[in-house]
């Protein structure tokens, strides 16, 4: 009989019936447990993640259980696929109108730098229009990749800070993208 | 069944001297034809009680910068669905004077067609109902399939020649 | 059973509507007042795949779906009117079978306009 692995516990004050920790903790390990993607999928790794998000690869034990095509409802925007010059506006759109905390996941070689597609038309990595988190290399990549890149993401939305919306640095970096 | 044979002739003897250039790549006729014939043409192979080619296969365009005067050829794939016969027509325009009438009073599928050959090729269909860049972003200010322009995206600053021998 | 229920021992019912509800707008209240968020322009903006939002979401809708709607009302009403009469039948003998002859007859003119005007002609 296999053993299953859960969440460990963060560190925290133990009494009968109760733990308390910080809050930071607590919210940091229910928001990296349950990230939920929006596959801004347009190519060849989309269908990687098609891959991943079945039964194969689950992706759904790590929490992305529930995909959501609005950018209202998601947590992180895994963008998988080559984006074109004329698409960049609407995902710089759907990045801005999700709601914070947010994370971004450039999935293979075209959306992290416009892969082989050295073009007029190819936009050269989303991150010209949009910050970026983590970036998974491939052409596309294995989905043990993907995952990897997931749990990476996962490690990010622990270690959040729950202000980090309002604090300066945030500020500046969403500036320097134009966004407001 | 019609033959390339039968069809060629038939344009002949309709067109005379506007039709020429007659070849046969890989069995699939192609003509050379000249603008102001290129509609009549489309109709007249449209509208034929015999040969029916009501199927406008593809409308591209191509740019030959090293022949004066014939740099730009728009060439149209015809489609007979009736008779299963393929036939493709060629228009050569030259540089500067790169207007041609549009095909979409016979095709409606010119429509996009040709929006994609003036995104590319910068060739002015006249009388087309709107005809704007579709693929590429509207604040583009040159045609990128036109020889003279680069492949790659010029604005990358990470790249330097002697990664590619240059 | 003749228990006599006293109009004060309904208090705790009021008493835990209005703690819920004071609960509901509290929370609401120090939940938008203490909680982050960033809000622009671009950002509240309805969602659509993207692209700019053209016109609204209203569409103009058939008057056809009120008016049967009020109908049914109507007509819902003046069933239930006849519910205690037609429990009571015997005891209010003829005068009551007379009263509520003319309550329908009355009610009836109104169907007749009603059907004259057109109203429950569903395809135009």
């Amino acid at each position: 009989m296999k053993s299953i692995d859960i969440v460990e516990a963060p560190p925290g004050h133990t009494g009968s019936g109760f733990f308390a920790t910080s809050f930071d903790e607590v919210i940091g390990i229910a928001r990296s447990n349950s990230l939920w993607p929006l596959p801004f999928a347009t190519s060849c790794c989309g269908i990687e993640f098609m891959a991943t998000m079945g039964s194969h690869y689950d992706i759904a034990r790590f929490g992305s259980e529930r995909p959501s095509f609005s950018p209202r409802q998601a947590d992180l925007l895994m963008v998988m696929g080559t984006i074109a010059k004329k698409m960049a506006p609407i995902l710089k759109q759907v990045y801005i109108q999700m709601a914070e905390p947010r994370w971004v996941l450039a999935m293979g070689a075209c959306a992290s730098s416009g892969g082989i597609f050295d073009s007029y038309p190819v936009l050269q990595g989303i991150d010209r229009i949009i910050p970026v988190d983590v970036y998974v290399p491939g052409c596309p990549p294995r989905p043990e990749q993907v995952l990897e890149g997931l749990m990476q993401v996962q490690e990010l939305a622990r270690n959040e800070s729950l202000r980090r919306r309002n604090s300066e640095q945030y500020q500046e970096l969403m500036s320097s993208y134009n966004i407001q | 069944m019609l033959t390339n044979q039968e069809v060629a002739e038939e344009l002949l003897r309709e067109f005379e001297e506007d039709v020429y250039g007659f070849e046969e790549p890989y069995g699939m006729l192609t003509l050379t034809t000249t603008r102001g014939q290129i509609i009549p043409m489309l109709e007249f192979l449209f509208k034929h009680k015999k040969f029916q080619a009501n199927f406008l296969t593809d409308l591209t365009g191509v740019h030959y910068p090293d022949t004066p005067g014939l740099e730009y050829a728009v060439v149209y794939h015809l489609h007979s669905l009736v008779h299963n016969f393929r036939l493709r027509i060629k228009v050569f325009l030259a540089e500067g004077d790169e207007r041609i009438p549009t095909a979409t009073t016979v095709y409606e599928s010119a429509n996009w067609m040709e929006r994609e050959t003036y995104d590319f090729f910068g060739i002015q269909f006249e009388g087309h109902p709107n005809l704007i860049r579709i693929l590429n972003i509207e604040e583009m200010d040159y045609f990128p399939m036109r020889r003279q322009y680069p492949l790659e995206d010029t604005t990358r600053e990470d790249k330097t020649d002697a990664l590619f021998g240059r | 059973m003749e228990t006599n229920y006293l109009p004060s021992g309904f208090l705790p019912i009021i008493v835990q509507f209005v703690l819920a509800l004071g609960f509901i707008v509290a929370t609401m209240i120090v939940t938008h007042n203490i909680g982050p968020s960033r809000k622009g322009k671009v950002k509240d903006d309805p969602f659509e795949c993207g692209i700019e939002v053209v016109g609204d979401a209203r569409t103009p809708i058939s008057v056809k779906y009120f008016l049967v709607a009020i109908l049914f009302v109507l007509f819902d009403v003046e069933v239930i009117f006849m519910y205690p009469w037609a429990v009571n039948f015997k005891q209010l003998g003829l005068f009551g079978f007379v009263e509520m002859t003319l309550f329908m007859t009355l009610l009836l003119c109104g169907f007749y306009y009603i059907i004259r005007k057109g109203v429950l002609k569903w395809e135009e």
